[in-house]
């Protein structure tokens, strides 16, 4: 779509603030164990990520749009997770990288919570064990449909 | 408190370091928690100068209950060559703690590095040194209830013990009796049968 000098276009405010937040979500800088490599991979060239848009991981939660939960979560930094999310500036997303995220996986123990969803909401589930970096990109990929749809947090959200 | 994930106790060997070969590189020496200081003193007067790591041992059903290992390494005091070093003395010196009241005397003063080895023994084991300047976990939470590397730690947490572990064992889709394996070998054999067949 292109627009000349001396045309104009039309469009609802709601559509082009989520356009415009779909397209720069940003992740915070938080890895937990060995998916955090292959999230440092999605943002390499290899990948890319940054042609979604979210190339720069942020290193403070108040300028940190999306949480990437990449990996186990054990008991002592449960508190610090939730604590990053309750920092981290609505709206926000949540990134559940991995099956010990997702569940505690293969770490069926005391020391690891089973499933980071016990303590903070999640948006996405990312299969696999470590998931692979398009499994990754394709979460972000859902995470931006459900903000263009308007779905929970976006920016000019009534509720 | 005993735990159901607990492995029977005539399953073990009591005390394998009773039955384990003497290692070429390291003297072993056990002794007991009143002797650890003016061993270890002595031992470092002697040249054993670094304090590599200080280690626990739960062996449950043995008395005395826990080991603390301490290894130490003998470093040259003067700048040296390779050959003029050889082989330098290693000594692995093992104290026995008993598992009511589980105390050993601290060696923070004599080694710094002991001070965070201490303090996760501590941690895990629920080992007590005395004169450590600083004794906290160091791992779990500040919180935390329980030592985690006593063979009676419930695995899952003294909370979720209870709970059933998820059973990947039963398989609807395989009949009562029939060993899988067998089946995938079989199927193996017909596969590379036919394959044969259309070689010929």
């Amino acid at each position: 779509m292109e627009v000349r000098p001396g045309e104009f276009m039309l469009a609802k405010l709601d559509d082009v603030a989520r356009w415009a937040q779909s397209s720069s979500v940003w992740p915070l800088t938080m890895g937990l164990a060995c998916c955090a490599i292959e999230m440092m991979s999605v943002q390499a060239p290899q990948y890319d990520i940054a042609r979604l848009g979210s190339e720069v991981f942020r290193a403070s939660p108040r300028q940190a749009d999306l949480m990437i939960v990449s990996g186990r979560v054990a008991q002592k930094m449960g508190p610090i997770i939730k604590r990053l999310y309750d920092q981290m500036a609505d709206p926000k997303w949540v990134i559940s990288m991995g099956a010990c995220a997702s569940s505690g996986g293969v770490f069926d123990n005391y020391a690891i919570i089973q499933g980071v969803d016990t303590i903070i909401p999640v948006d996405v589930y990312v299969p696999g064990c470590p998931p692979t970096p398009d499994g990754l990109l394709y979460a972000v990929n859902l995470i931006q449909q459900q903000i263009r749809q308007g779905g929970r947090g976006g920016i000019l959200a009534k509720t | 408190m005993p735990s159901s994930q607990t492995p029977s106790i005539a399953g073990y060997a009591l005390d394998p370091t009773t039955v384990r070969p003497p290692l070429s590189d390291a003297e072993i020496l056990r002794i007991t928690p009143g002797e650890l200081r003016e061993t270890l003193v002595r031992l470092r007067e002697e040249g054993c100068s670094m304090l590599l790591d200080v280690g626990g041992v739960d062996y449950l059903a043995r008395v005395p209950r826990f080991d603390v290992v301490y290894h130490l390494l003998a470093l040259p005091a003067v700048p040296a060559s390779v050959e003029e070093i050889g082989t330098p003395r290693r000594v692995r010196v093992l104290v026995g703690v008993p598992g009511e009241h589980p105390h050993v005397p601290s060696v923070t003063d004599l080694w710094v590095s002991a001070d965070w080895a201490e303090r996760e023994i501590y941690d895990l084991f629920g080992i007590v040194f005395d004169g450590h300047p600083n004794l906290r976990r160091i791992q779990m939470p500040d919180d935390w209830e329980g030592y985690p590397l006593r063979k009676d730690y419930p695995l899952r947490g003294p909370a979720r013990e209870a709970t059933p572990r998820p059973s990947f064992a039963l398989k609807s889709n395989v009949p009562a009796g029939a060993p899988p394996s067998g089946k995938v070998a079989e199927a193996l054999r017909q596969q590379i049968a036919r394959a044969r067949g259309q070689e010929k």
